[in-house]
């Protein structure tokens, strides 16, 4: 319609801008220039009126200079009597030219001689010059006599010079000619007299001619440029003389310059404003090119629209915003709906709508009904011809200017039903996961490049007994027992330099939130570059039952080995014990065959006693061994060791006093341990022997027993002043069975094995410091 | 030709018994028994050494090994003129198998010793010279 309306307005003038706007120029330029030549005429007329002024003030002075100098010449010829005689001329020629500043002299002619002249000596030169022999002034002269009247001849330069007008008066006594009475007028006084200079006030110039008496030939008096035209000039014609004065403009072109400028602005201005109409005319011609191309574009992208409308992969629909009746639906939106298109447009947008998503639907509606929104977006369900929900993306756009009344809007309909089962099965999947997560015995942190855990499983609390952990890194590198601290940090290092790649096996302690520690076994994986974990993911496993098992059987297997160990030497040195005796009865017997000598079978029959008590020592001694290793359960009982102590000094009182000795005994009353009660005396009894037994000749035997509580244990101390072992040589040898060191028949290498394996059958530990020539001390560690 | 022996031994029996046997056999007409290998020890340094030493392992302060070890670094020469026998009741193979490497045994005798076993020694001495 707008189309309608521009073209209407063109008309010829806008068609053809360059002939209208030429048109418009030449027009404003003919009434410009009308007016001007009318001015010009003004300026042309004023001037000519000025000349004629001039020319008429001009012309009235002269004719003053003239009358004046006529009434003179006639006061002078009044003066001459009837002889031709003037008696006062000095008077009365003085008072004309002296009251007459238009005169400049006076002169008598008698005869056309000049007799007598005023003022004298200015003038003297021309006395008795005779006129009428001067063929100059003898025409002008003969021509004022003729007619009788006076005539002012010249201008001519003066016989005494100065150029001059001289106006003769022919004087006639008794009507027969006498001469002349003459007054000389100066022609610079005439001139000046006239008014000429004032008048013409630069703007104009004067000539003054006169037709040459004898010649005929117009004499030109004033000096004058050459440029003067006498086209423009005004004349005067002063018959007294036959002069012409012309008034001539100086600038005879000025109306002209005058208006030129004036000329020129408004051709200037009839083309600007020719321009003008031109561009003004020009603008719809552009204004209808362009709609013309926009109406091109409209349609291409209407048309563009309309197949992007119906082709697009993705429904549309136009719905009445305010009935919520569907106008029209492209193809695809008919597809995913079942619905062809008559019954489509019979249907409400809400009758398409799953009802449980048409409240907010609804809701926003409202809203860009009431131009709050101009559009909006949300996830919802449409129900098909066919009863089936569909899930789709909706973005509704109104399509009315905005602020106005709603009218229709364009809802763009997305199948995302495949998204959102997708999306549904990833909830899934992650559900499950997450349980399975959540409900494994494994515990699994994320841990930050700060140290941070991010996320951990529940069974975190389940096993540790934490709630959370805390986000300070430090804290939980803290949980790590001191021991393996350092070998985890170098697993997450392996693990940093590895990404990807599981750390697997780091076995370590876990401190729990009771305070104890827990063996877990960890893989470490560095997950940094796995954006949706950005972290370590660390598997612990409870292994502690495990570990504990292992460090049992690692304990086991060391008793047994050591046990074993015990057991051969036991074995070696029992072989080699009872070998000795067996093989001493052997020999004994066989001499005893052999030697038929009854003192020597006496003798052998001693010998074989001997060996047979041996025999007996060491079976008993293999027994008391035996009974310490094989009974496992013996049982033990709390024992106050200071009460032992005394029985077993008591017992040993003999052995004591034999030795000059001296036992102190400073075990603490309270010393309570648990330990068999046998074993206490036997082990007692065993050190106080052995001190006794190996104490040094030059001093008496001190010995002193005492006992400390360190760390809840009681360690027991023996301290003798004896002869000592030497530790290097012997070491740990002293504790072996049938190790002895000195030649002391009494030493059979056995207490102290048995002591040994008493205390450790007890749990207990053993230590020997020793110092050759000073002593021995024993503690005894009890469990 | 005299023959001497040395026997070191701590039990008290078995010298009893083989003073009994090296008598009876007369291949010795010089013989010494100590109850330690230090007194045997003491001893070599006052005297050349024997031809033939019978030395225990088991005994207290200085067992047979260390008196062997202490032989092989004081007596290094002497030992050479000398016919080494370990004599011990023990048939434990590790002894036996220690014995072998040193090259200054020259064999290992199992208790009770006998006849045979000095006859042994005897002849071992005639092929030695």
């Amino acid at each position: 319609m707008a189309n309608n309306n521009v073209k209407s307005s063109h008309n010829v003038f806008s068609r053809r801008p360059v002939i209208t706007a030429v048109l418009i120029f030449l027009f404003l330029l003919i009434i410009g220039f009308f007016i001007l030549w009318q001015r010009y005429q003004i300026l042309i007329e004023q001037r000519l009126n000025e000349m004629s002024v001039i020319t008429e003030v001009v012309e009235q002075n002269i004719a003053q200079t003239l009358k004046t100098g006529s009434s003179a010449a006639l006061s002078l010829a009044l003066q001459i009597d009837d002889n031709g005689d003037i008696k006062n001329f000095e008077e009365v020629a003085s008072q004309l030219v002296d009251n007459n500043p238009n005169l400049d002299g006076v002169e008598t002619v008698p005869d056309g001689i000049i007799k007598q002249v005023y003022p004298y000596e200015e003038n003297k030169d021309a006395i008795n010059y005779n006129i009428l022999e001067d063929p100059d002034k003898r025409g002008e002269a003969l021509k004022a006599i003729q007619e009788k009247k006076m005539f002012f001849a010249g201008p001519f330069e003066l016989r005494q010079g100065g150029l001059a007008i001289i106006g003769r008066l022919p004087v006639f006594i008794k009507n027969e000619f006498w001469g002349f009475s003459a007054v000389i007028i100066h022609f610079d006084n005439l001139i000046e007299n006239s008014g000429i200079k004032e008048l013409g006030n630069g703007k104009y110039d004067f000539q003054f001619s006169k037709l040459h008496p004898v010649t005929g030939e117009e004499e030109f008096f004033l000096e004058r440029s050459d440029n003067l035209d006498l086209s423009y000039s005004e004349t005067i014609n002063l018959p007294d003389g036959e002069w012409n004065i012309y008034v001539i403009p100086t600038k005879p072109q000025e109306p002209f310059n005058v208006l030129l400028p004036v000329a020129i602005l408004i051709a200037l201005f009839s083309g600007l404003f020719g321009w003008f109409i031109y561009y003004v005319l020009r603008q719809p011609g552009i204004l209808s090119q362009k709609v013309k191309e926009q109406s091109g574009k409209l349609a291409q992208s209407e048309l563009r629209f309309r197949t992007i409308f119906n082709q697009a992969a993705i429904g549309m629909m136009r719905v009445d915003s305010k009935t919520g009746m569907i106008l029209e639906a492209n193809q695809q939106c008919k597809d995913l709906l079942g619905y062809s298109d008559e019954e489509l447009i019979k249907l409400d947008y809400r009758a398409v709508s799953h009802p449980e998503d048409t409240g907010t639907n609804t809701s926003m509606m409202e809203k860009l009904r009431n131009n709050e929104i101009r559009e909006y977006s949300l996830q919802k369900r449409l129900i098909r011809k066919n009863g089936k929900y569909l899930w789709v993306n909706l973005n509704v756009s109104a399509l009315w200017p905005k602020g106005e009344e709603a009218t229709s809007h364009i809802a763009i309909i997305e199948d995302i039903s495949a998204q959102i089962a997708a999306k549904q099965k990833l909830i899934e999947n992650e559900k499950r996961f997450r349980s399975l997560v959540e409900n494994s015995n494994e515990i699994i942190l994320i841990i930050n490049v700060q140290g941070e855990a991010i996320y951990f499983t529940p069974s975190l609390k389940r096993i540790t007994g934490y709630d959370s952990l805390s986000l300070s890194g430090a804290d939980i590198f803290s949980m790590i027992h001191p021991q393996e601290k350092e070998s985890v940090l170098e697993k997450f290092m392996e693990a940093n330099e590895n990404p990807g790649t599981p750390i697997t096996d780091v076995v370590m302690r876990m401190k729990t939130k009771f305070d104890n520690y827990i063996w877990v076994n960890a893989t470490i994986t560095n997950l940094l570059n796995e954006k949706s974990i950005d972290g370590y993911v660390v598997n612990l496993r409870d292994v502690t039952g495990k570990m504990e098992a292992e460090i049992n059987l690692n304990k086991s297997y060391d008793f047994v080995m050591e046990q074993n160990k015990r057991l051969l030497n036991f074995a070696y040195i029992v072989s080699h014990n009872l070998r000795s005796h067996s093989s001493n009865f052997q020999s004994i017997l066989e001499l005893y065959e052999i030697d038929g000598n009854k003192d020597d079978k006496t003798c052998y029959i001693n010998m074989l006693h001997k060996v047979s008590e041996n025999l007996n020592q060491s079976l008993h001694d293999l027994n008391e061994v035996v009974s310490i290793n094989t009974n496992l359960n013996i049982v033990a009982a709390p024992i106050k060791v200071r009460d032992y102590l005394i029985k077993s000094i008591d017992v040993l009182s003999l052995q004591i006093d034999r030795k000059r000795g001296k036992i102190i005994n400073d075990i603490p009353e309270e010393m309570v341990v648990n330990f068999n009660p046998a074993y206490m005396e036997s082990i007692l009894l065993n050190f106080i022997t052995n001190a006794l037994r190996y104490s040094h000749q030059e001093r008496d035997p001190v010995i002193k027993i005492s006992a400390e509580k360190i760390s809840d244990k009681w360690i027991m101390e023996i301290r003798d002043n004896g002869i000592g072992i030497d530790l290097d040589k012997y070491g740990e040898k002293v504790f072996g069975l049938y190790q002895t060191f000195t030649s002391n028949a009494e030493s059979r290498g056995v207490g102290l094995f048995i002591s040994k394996n008493q205390i450790e059958a007890m749990g207990g530990e053993i230590k020997i410091e020793s110092c050759i020539n000073k002593g021995t001390i024993f503690k005894i560690l009890f469990k | 030709m005299s023959k001497s022996v040395w026997i070191i031994d701590d039990d008290e029996i078995y010298q009893m018994i083989i003073k009994k046997i090296i008598t009876q056999s007369e291949i010795f007409n010089e013989f010494e028994y100590f109850l330690s290998a230090k007194a045997a020890i003491e001893r070599l340094k006052k005297r050349a050494f024997p031809d033939v030493i019978l030395v225990d392992i088991n005994m207290p302060i200085m067992d047979g090994w260390q008196f062997l070890d202490y032989l092989r670094k004081e007596f290094r020469d002497e030992l050479k003129n000398s016919l080494i026998f370990i004599v011990s009741s023990s048939i434990a193979y590790s002894d036996i198998e220690k014995a072998e490497n040193y090259k200054e045994i020259s064999g290992f005798i199992t208790k009770p010793v006998n006849w045979s076993n000095l006859k042994m020694i005897e002849n071992m001495i005639k092929r030695s010279i």
